[in-house]
C-alpha cells in the first residue's frame, strides 16, 4: 500500500481539504446530512496520519462498487465534479438550475441554450419568441448581434440578484475539476476515498483552446489522483461524442469528451471504442470484495498505480530506472482492469512457482524489455547526440535523421529507449521541453494519412488529410502555429519510413522539406530496412534525407550472445556453449536478434519437454538446463525446409507425377510441361511396370493437389489436357525423391 | 468508420486489457497466404502486438501453401516466431486404424447387442481380409489424405446391405469404384455418334498440325470424311452446329480465346486426350467401326 502515499499526500495538499469528516456509516445507506454545508474549517493540513495507519493495518481496507455518499450515489465510472479549492467561491451561490438570462427566473418552462456563450433562454424571452426547440445550431440574439459586429446591451439582472453561476461554468472557467471515478475504498479510519482520472479544459492542455474545440468539450488525460470523497461535489456527465449527439435535454452537466491526452508527452489519442462498452461483464457481486478479491484487486490496482505513478509524478527525483521503462513502454495508458470486467485472476497462475526454465522462457520472450539494451550504445549515443544537438540549442535547428537496418536489429528499441532517457534529463531539468510523436508507417492506411496523424497528435483535433497539410505547412513554415507550443521541438518519429512512398514521392518530400525550412523546430528521425532508400528517391528528396545516416549492422555472434545472457543473467538454465552455438547459428545466416531469442526460448521449451518426459525434476541440477542438444533440435525446426517431407509422404502416384516430371522436363530441357504429356509418360510407366493404370482424371486431381501445397506449380485445373506444370522447388531435390520412389 | 489505424489501436489495447486479466486470446487465420498479400498491414501489426507488449495472445495460421512462410515480407518475417507444423498424410496403419474407429459401433449403444455384436466382427473380418488391403493401397495410392477416407468410408456406408443391415466386401468394392469414376469418361461414353464424329474430326485436324481450327474448319473435315466414306452419318450443317454447341457445354472442347467474331469462326480447342478418346470410342458399342479407323489410321499417316 506504501506506494499510494505520496500522491494522496500530494493531491491533498494541493486539495487544501482536510480528512476531518469520518462518514461512519455503513456505506450502502443513504447520509441524511444536509446538503453542501460542510465547508471545512481548518485549512492546510497536509495528511500526515495517513501512511502510518495504512501500515499498521495494510489489508483493511475494503473496495465498494457502489457508494451512498452525501445524499448521492457514486459508482466507479462515474463523472463527477470535485471541488478545486476549499472557500475561494462560497458553497452557496451555487444554482442547480439555470437562469434566463433575460427575466432571470428560472423556472419549469423550456429553456435553449445558446451554442456560443452558453447561457439559457426561455422560449417565450428570446425575440422573436421560439415556439420549439430549433434543430442544429442556435445563436442567441445577442451572440449573432455581436457576431455580426453590432454593439448590443444585454439584459442586466435585477437589482439585488446576481447571475448564479452553474456548477458547468465553474468548471470551465476553471474553478471545478472535473473528474471519472475509477476505484472506490474506505480506510480502515472510515475515510471514504476514490481514485479518480481527472478531466482537464482545453484551456489547460499545452495547445490551449483551440477553435475547433466545442464550448462543453473536456480531454480525458491519462493522469490519475486519489481524493478523499469530501471533495466531490455532485455528478456530471461526459459522453463520447455519439453518446452526446443523443443527449439533447438531459440537463446542464452534459460534457464532451472525445480525445485522451497524454500531459507528459502532450499529445492527443483519440478515444478508443472501448468506453462506448457498457459495463455488463462485470462480476454479478455487487458487495464489498472478500478477502481473497480483495488480495487481488489490491496487487493489481497497485501494479497499475506504480506505473502510473512513475508515470505521472515524475518530478521526484531518484526513480528505479526498470521501473520507468515498463511503464513508459505504454505511454501510461493504462485503462484499468474494470473495462473488462475481470477481477479475479485464476488461482494456478498466482500461486504457481516458476521454474528455472520457465523463467528463463519468460526473459526470452520478445515482448518483455530487458533491463539493459548491450551491443548498441554507440548507435545510441549518437542518436541521443543527435537529438539533444537539435534541441539544447535556443534556436532549434531542423534535422533529419535516416536509420537503417536489417530488421530485428534493434532500431526502433534504441530509439525509444534514447527517448526516455531523455524524457528523465527533461524532468531533472537539462534539456529544454519539447514534444515527441511516434509513428508508424505499415499502421496507416494510406501515406497521405500520415498528415491526419500528425496533426491529430499536435493539436487533438481530426481532420481529414488535405486540411491537415494546410495546417502542418503553415506551421512549419512560419506562420500561425498549431497550439500554445509553438516554439517546443517536435520530434517526430518515423517507422518503416519506405511505407510512405508515394508515385510522385510527396509526402515524403514534405515531411523531409519542413525540417530544412527556418524556425520549423522540427526533427525527423526515419526507420526504414533498406540501406539505400535514400538513393531510390528523388535527387531533391534524398539530399535532404540522406545528410546523416545511422546503420544498425546486424548482430554477429560475439553481440547476440552478451543479448542472450545479458537477458538471463540470474537464471541457470542454459549451457553456456548452446548460447554461442545458437548466437553462431543465427549470426551466420541473418544476424537477426528476435530470431535468436525465439530459437533459445524454443530450446528451453524442448528441454522443459524433455525433463518433463523423464520424470524427475530438479534431482540433477547439470540435467535441468538446455543443452546444445536441444538448441540443435530448436535450429532444425526453424531452418528445416519443409517440402522434402512432404515429397516422401506423398501418395504413390504423386511421387511417381513428380519423377515423371523431372524426367520429361529434362528430356525436353523446357521449364514447363503440359499434363497431356505427362500424363501419356506416366501411363507408360505404369504399364511397362504392371501397376494400376490411374485415370486422366485422377491424375489431374493429384496435379491439383500437388498445386494446392506449390510444390509444383500448374494451371487451374479447368484446362484440362492443356494444363501446364512447373516444378516449385530445385530438381536435385527430386533426384533424391527418384532414390526413394518405389519403381522406375 | 474507423480506420484500420483506430482498429489497429483499439485491438492493441484490447490485447493489453486481455492480458492484464490473464485471459489468452487466439486468433487462427485460415488460409493464411492470403493475408500475405499487399503490404500485410494485418500480420505485421498483428505479430507487432505480439512482441511489443505483454499480451498473453497466439497467432496460428492455417495455410495449404508449404512456402507460405516466404510468401512474409522481411519486417514480418522477422516478428514470426518460425514454428511451423506439417499435417503430413498419415500412414496406411494409421489409416486403417481410423477406418475401424470410425467404423466399429460403440458396444453401449442403443442398438441390440446381438446386431452390434455381428456387426463389429464382420467389419473385423473385413479388415483382416487380403483385399481389403488392396482396396486400401489403391485407395492411398492416389490420396491418403483424411478427408478422401471420410469421403470414402461415407460410400461404403450408403452401400449398405438395407436387408441384413451389414457391411460386406462387396459394398467397399463398390465404393472404391466410385471414387474412382473418371467424369470426362463417362461424359464421352454417353455422346451421340454425330458428336464422336465432331471430336475425332478435331483430333485429326490436331494431328495435322493444324495449330488453330474453328467450327467452319471441322466441317470442312467432317465433310471430306463423309465423302470418303459414304456413311449413313451425314448430317446437315445445322444439327452438327448444335451437336457442336452441346459439345461446349460439356466442356469436352472449349473456345481458344474468350471474345469476338461469330461462333462459327472462333478458334476451339480439344480438351480431352487421344487415349481418353481411343478408350471411349473402343468402349462404345454403337460407334462405327469407321470412326474407329479414322482415328487408328491417322495415328499411322
Amino acid at each position: 500500500m506504501s506506494p499510494a502515499t505520496p500522491s494522496t499526500v500530494r493531491r491533498s495538499l494541493r486539495l487544501l481539504e482536510t480528512p476531518t469528516k469520518v462518514p461512519s456509516e455503513t456505506p450502502v445507506k443513504p447520509r441524511p446530512t444536509p446538503k453542501r454545508k460542510r465547508a471545512a474549517p481548518s485549512p492546510k493540513t497536509p495528511i500526515q496520519p495517513e501512511p502510518k495507519r495504512q501500515r499498521r493495518q495494510p489489508k483493511k481496507r475494503a473496495y465498494y462498487r457502489k457508494v451512498v455518499y452525501d445524499g448521492g450515489e457514486f459508482a466507479a465510472g462515474d463523472d463527477v465534479y470535485v471541488k478545486r479549492r476549499e472557500g475561494a467561491e462560497s458553497d452557496a451561490d451555487e444554482s442547480e438550475e439555470e437562469m434566463c438570462r433575460v427575466c432571470f427566473r428560472s423556472g419549469v418552462t423550456v429553456m435553449v441554450e445558446c451554442d456560443v456563450c452558453l447561457g439559457g433562454f426561455h422560449l417565450r424571452c428570446v425575440r422573436p419568441p421560439l415556439r420549439c426547440v430549433p434543430e442544429g445550431e442556435w445563436a442567441c440574439p445577442y451572440c449573432t448581434a455581436e457576431r455580426a459586429g453590432k454593439a448590443i446591451e444585454r439584459p442586466k439582472p435585477p437589482e439585488g440578484k446576481r447571475i448564479m453561476r452553474t456548477a458547468k461554468e465553474k468548471l470551465l472557467s476553471s474553478d471545478l475539476w472535473a473528474a471519472r471515478i475509477e476505484s472506490l475504498w474506505r480506510e480502515p479510519d472510515g475515510i471514504f476515498w476514490a481514485k479518480v482520472r481527472w478531466y482537464i479544459i482545453p484551456e489547460e492542455t499545452a495547445a490551449g483552446r483551440q477553435p475547433h474545440n466545442l464550448r462543453r468539450e473536456l480531454y480525458r488525460t491519462n493522469d490519475l489522483g486519489v481524493i478523499e470523497m469530501e471533495t466531490i461535489l455532485r455528478h456530471c456527465y461526459v459522453m463520447s461524442p455519439n453518446e452526446f449527439k443523443d443527449a439533447n435535454d438531459d440537463g446542464d452537466d452534459v460534457f464532451y469528451c472525445e480525445y485522451e491526452y497524454d500531459i507528459n508527452w502532450h499529445n492527443f489519442k483519440r478515444l478508443a471504442d472501448i468506453d462506448d462498452e457498457p459495463e455488463t461483464k462485470e462480476d454479478p457481486s455487487d458487495e464489498p470484495y472478500n478477502a481473497g478479491n480483495e488480495y487481488d484487486s489490491d496487487t493489481d490496482e497497485d501494479s497499475e498505480y506504480d506505473e502510473e505513478e512513475e508515470q505521472t509524478k515524475c518530478s521526484s527525483a531518484g526513480k528505479n530506472q526498470a521501473h520507468e521503462l515498463a511503464a513508459n513502454l505504454w505511454k501510461g495508458r493504462i485503462y484499468g482492469l474494470q473495462k473488462i470486467g475481470i477481477r479475479k485472476i485464476p488461482e494456478h497462475v498466482r500461486c504457481h512457482q516458476k521454474t528455472e526454465l520457465e523463467k528463463a522462457k519468460a526473459t526470452l520472450l520478445l515482448a518483455t524489455l530487458p533491463k539493459s539494451l548491450p551491443c548498441r550504445d554507440k548507435e545510441m549515443e549518437e542518436i541521443s547526440a543527435f537529438v539533444k544537438d537539435a534541441i539544447c540549442n535556443d534556436q532549434c535547428l531542423g534535422r533529419c535523421l535516416y536509420i537503417h537496418g536489417v530488421p530485428g536489429t534493434g532500431k526502433t528499441m534504441s530509439v525509444l529507449a534514447v527517448m526516455r532517457r531523455l524524457r528523465s534529463e527533461l524532468e531533472s531539468g537539462n534539456l529544454r521541453p519539447y514534444c515527441f510523436i511516434e509513428i508508424n508507417g505499415l499502421k496507416l492506411a494510406s501515406p497521405e494519412n500520415i498528415y491526419k496523424a500528425i496533426y491529430e497528435q499536435l493539436s487533438g483535433h481530426r481532420v481529414g488529410w488535405k486540411k491537415a497539410l494546410h495546417f502542418l505547412t503553415e506551421h512549419f513554415l512560419g506562420g500561425t502555429k498549431v497550439g500554445k507550443q509553438a516554439n517546443k521541438p517536435i520530434i517526430l518519429l518515423i517507422d518503416e519510413l519506405d511505407l510512405l512512398l508515394t508515385r510522385n514521392q510527396s509526402v515524403l518530400y514534405n515531411i523531409l522539406d519542413w525540417p530544412t525550412r527556418p524556425n520549423s523546430n522540427l526533427v525527423v528521425i526515419g526507420i526504414a530496412n533498406t540501406m539505400d532508400l535514400p538513393e531510390k528517391l528523388l535527387p531533391r528528396i534524398s539530399s535532404r534525407m540522406g545528410i546523416q545516416r545511422l546503420c544498425f549492422g546486424p548482430y554477429n555472434y560475439r553481440q547476440l550472445q552478451e543479448i542472450i545472457t545479458s537477458r538471463l543473467k540470474g537464471i541457470p538454465a542454459f549451457e553456456e556453449q548452446a548460447i554461442e552455438f545458437a548466437s553462431r547459428k543465427v549470426a551466420a545466416m541473418s544476424g537477426d536478434a528476435r530470431r535468436a531469442l525465439e530459437i533459445c526460448r524454443r530450446a528451453a521449451e524442448f528441454a522443459d519437454y524433455r525433463i518433463k518426459q523423464s520424470g524427475h525434476t530438479s534431482m540433477n541440477r547439470g540435467k535441468n538446463v538446455v543443452s546444445m542438444g536441444d538448441i540443435e533440435a530448436a535450429i532444425q525446426e526453424v531452418f528445416l525446409a519443409p517440402h522434402i517431407q512432404v515429397m516422401k509422404n506423398c501418395p504413390k502416384f504423386g511421387k511417381i507425377i513428380l519423377v515423371a516430371m523431372v524426367h520429361e522436363l529434362y528430356k525436353s530441357g523446357l521449364g514447363e510441361v503440359t499434363i497431356d504429356k505427362l500424363a501419356a509418360t506416366v501411363i507408360s510407366w505404369c504399364h511397362a511396370n504392371r501397376e494400376l493404370l490411374p485415370g486422366y482424371d485422377t491424375l489431374l486431381k493429384i496435379c491439383c493437389k500437388l498445386g494446392e501445397s506449390k510444390i509444383i506449380l500448374c494451371e487451374e485445373g479447368t484446362k484440362h489436357k492443356l494444363q501446364k506444370l512447373q516444378l516449385n522447388y530445385p530438381s536435385n531435390d527430386r533426384n533424391y525423391l527418384i532414390n526413394i520412389s518405389p519403381d522406375s | 468508420m474507423a480506420s484500420s489505424d483506430d482498429n489497429t489501436e483499439f485491438m492493441i489495447d484490447m490485447l493489453r486489457e486481455c492480458g492484464l486479466a490473464h485471459k489468452t486470446i487466439i486468433f487462427v487465420l485460415e488460409e493464411f497466404d492470403l493475408f500475405a498479400q499487399g503490404k500485410q498491414r494485418l500480420l505485421y501489426s498483428l505479430l507487432d502486438a505480439m512482441q511489443s507488449l505483454t499480451s498473453q495472445a497466439i497467432v496460428i495460421g492455417v495455410s495449404c501453401r508449404l512456402d507460405a512462410d516466404q510468401l512474409l515480407e522481411k519486417r514480418v518475417r522477422s516478428r514470426f516466431s518460425h514454428r511451423k507444423l506439417i499435417f503430413l498424410p498419415s500412414s496406411v496403419d494409421s489409416l486403417q486404424r481410423l477406418m475401424e474407429h470410425l467404423l466399429m459401433l460403440p458396444e453401449d449403444s442403443h442398438l441390440p447387442t446381438k446386431y452390434v455384436m455381428e456387426y463389429n466382427a464382420r467389419v473385423t473380418s473385413i479388415f483382416s481380409d487380403k483385399k481389403f488391403k488392396g482396396i486400401l493401397n489403391s485407395l492411398t495410392d492416389s490420396d491418403a489424405t483424411t478427408s478422401h477416407i471420410l469421403r470414402f468410408l461415407f460410400r461404403v456406408v450408403s452401400y449398405m446391405d438395407m436387408d441384413s443391415g451389414l457391411l460386406s466386401m462387396q459394398s467397399f468394392m463398390n465404393a472404391l469404384s466410385s471414387m474412382r469414376r473418371q467424369p470426362k469418361m463417362d461424359s464421352l461414353q454417353d455422346l451421340s455418334i454425330l458428336e464422336l464424329y465432331i471430336l475425332v474430326c478435331m483430333h485429326r485436324l490436331e494431328d495435322k498440325e493444324h495449330s488453330s481450327y474453328n467450327f467452319t474448319t471441322i466441317m470442312k473435315e467432317y465433310k471430306s470424311v463423309q465423302d470418303a466414306y459414304r456413311t449413313s452419318d451425314n448430317y446437315s450443317h445445322t444439327v452438327c452446329f448444335r451437336a457442336f454447341e452441346h459439345l461446349l457445354d460439356r466442356e469436352l472442347i472449349s473456345f481458344a480465346d474468350k471474345k469476338g467474331k461469330a461462333l462459327e469462326y472462333r478458334p476451339v480447342k480439344l480438351l480431352i486426350s487421344s487415349h481418353e478418346l481411343a478408350q471411349s470410342l473402343k468402349l462404345n458399342t454403337t460407334c462405327p467401326a469407321v470412326l474407329q479407323k479414322l482415328l487408328d489410321r491417322e495415328r499411322y499417316m
